[in-house]
């Protein structure tokens, strides 16, 4: 999923992030509310820059999103949970959610689960698909998944290399609102139309 | 001339002749000297006004030409951001300028009518942008805010292309030009810093020695006002958790002892 090979360029840190007590999750109800603003747009802007589309909580805190080495300072598994929330709540603007894997939810609470990082939501990615598809003039023709994600085609859209489980997600959202229909051959190939 | 020594009465009224004469001359030469004042006037105002049509985007876009440019503007007694209240300020002024009709408009002031108000205008976007950043980071710095932050954020610009590039002095000229509408916006000055303030209230003393000391190295614990200051206990914590409910201070409990950061050092010197 973290396909961080092609780091051409250096993340640009925010300034919060050499602030040693933006690791500690504010008790005061304003600096904390304006703490999770700045959190939430770092990560989104950390995982659009290392095109990471899902975290897994308890192998993040250890990366340097959550742990600024500099400062040793750490983000604490409890507090990286309550951002992580907060981003998924409607305040935070729906940019997180996360997935409850086959597993019942007991066994996401213990290790803190994974998590889709919504740097777009599958609605701002359905629209790219589309404006994709129409500017390409692809309307009509059959693509397969792996096609769209990984061809050459798309090399230069945002969209290249994209999380499957994501991108059928976002498909869901054209098929919703009739802009594409998904066929599943059986198996891995599984193709869309656009029109 | 030779009247000069004419004996008798007549010699009475030559004085007054004189005299008159000599009155008529003076007033002559004073309106003169007043004429050519003001045609001397006019022309430099003409080539102000040249001036700073020609140059009235670097006048925006450079602080220190603006800043030169107000400093002649101070010299020659004009206070363009003042001018802007009192109209009067500079008479005749409006009658003056030739070609904008709208000079003589009521309310606007002559650098309004020169610049297209650009400088007036350069200060009052200057303060709602200025309003604009303390109001976002309010949260995050409880209303005080560094002139060097504020001018890093107003460089930044909230959008593409509005970004700023703005002195200190610009930044105070504009708070001060805020003052009209309450209280609420001032500079406060802690330790060596200027800090411009958006909240509408006063520091007391033990809170401002604290912000001060947070300068130093950026943070404050419990014990180090106890030692530093000699203070007991109680009342160390007692000002530290005032200055956390109103955010002016960010914990840090990573570290052995509670540190109590200043705002003002995100993404500062550490």
């Amino acid at each position: 999923m973290a396909t961080s090979a092609e780091t051409t360029t250096a993340f640009q840190y925010p300034p919060h992030y050499s602030f040693p007590p933006f690791f500690t999750l504010q008790p005061v109800a304003t600096t904390r509310s304006s703490q999770l603003q700045s959190w939430s747009t770092f990560i989104q802007s950390y995982c659009r820059h290392h095109r990471i589309f899902s975290l897994s909580l308890i192998d993040a805190l250890s990366t340097p999103l959550f742990h600024n080495t500099t400062l040793s300072r750490q983000l604490a598994l409890r507090d990286a949970k309550a951002i992580l929330t907060w981003m998924a709540s409607p305040e935070g603007g729906h940019r997180a959610e996360f997935i409850s894997s086959g597993s019942k939810k007991k066994a996401d609470e213990s290790e803190g689960g994974r998590v889709w990082i919504y740097w777009r939501r599958p609605e701002e990615w359905a629209q790219q698909l589309e404006d994709w598809v129409d500017r390409t003039g692809q309307k009509g023709v059959v693509l397969t998944l792996y096609e769209i994600v990984e061809g050459e085609a798309s090399a230069r859209e945002e969209f290249a290399g994209m999380d499957m489980e994501l991108l059928r997600m976002s498909l869901g959202v054209c098929v919703k609102r009739g802009k594409a229909q998904i066929f599943s051959s059986g198996g891995e190939g599984e193709g869309v139309k656009f029109f | 001339m030779d009247r000069r020594r004419t004996p008798g009465l007549s010699s009475l009224s030559s004085t007054r002749l004189q005299t008159h004469h000599y009155t008529n001359h003076g007033a002559k030469l004073r309106t003169n000297t007043a004429a050519s004042l003001e045609t001397q006037l006019s022309v430099f105002q003409s080539l102000v006004h040249n001036f700073a049509l020609t140059h009235s985007k670097d006048i925006r876009a450079n602080p220190a030409f603006r800043a030169e440019f107000a400093r002649m503007c101070t010299a020659l007694n004009i206070d363009f951001l003042a001018s802007s209240y009192h109209r009067d300020g500079k008479p005749g002024a409006a009658s003056k300028s030739s070609g904008s009709s709208s000079s003589s408009k009521s309310g606007e002031s002559i650098w309004a009518s020169l610049l297209g108000g650009s400088v007036n205008d350069f200060y009052f976007n200057l303060g709602v942008t200025i309003v604009d950043v303390c109001r976002a980071t309010r949260a995050e710095n409880g209303g005080l805010i560094s002139l060097t932050d504020l001018r890093g954020h107003i460089a930044r610009g909230r959008a593409i292309g509005s970004g700023m590039d703005v002195s200190d002095a610009d930044i105070e000229q504009a708070v001060r030009a805020l003052r009209p509408l309450g209280g609420a916006y001032g500079i406060t000055t802690i330790g060596h810093r200027k800090l411009v303030r958006s909240v509408p209230k006063e520091l007391n003393t033990d809170q401002a020695t604290v912000l001060e000391a947070c300068q130093v190295l950026g943070y404050v614990t419990v014990s180090m006002l106890c030692v530093n200051l000699d203070w007991g206990r109680p009342r160390a914590v007692a000002v530290v958790e005032d200055l956390l409910a109103e955010s002016l201070v960010w914990v840090d409990c990573a570290a052995g002892e509670k540190e109590y950061w200043s705002p003002a050092f995100i993404g500062g010197a550490v």
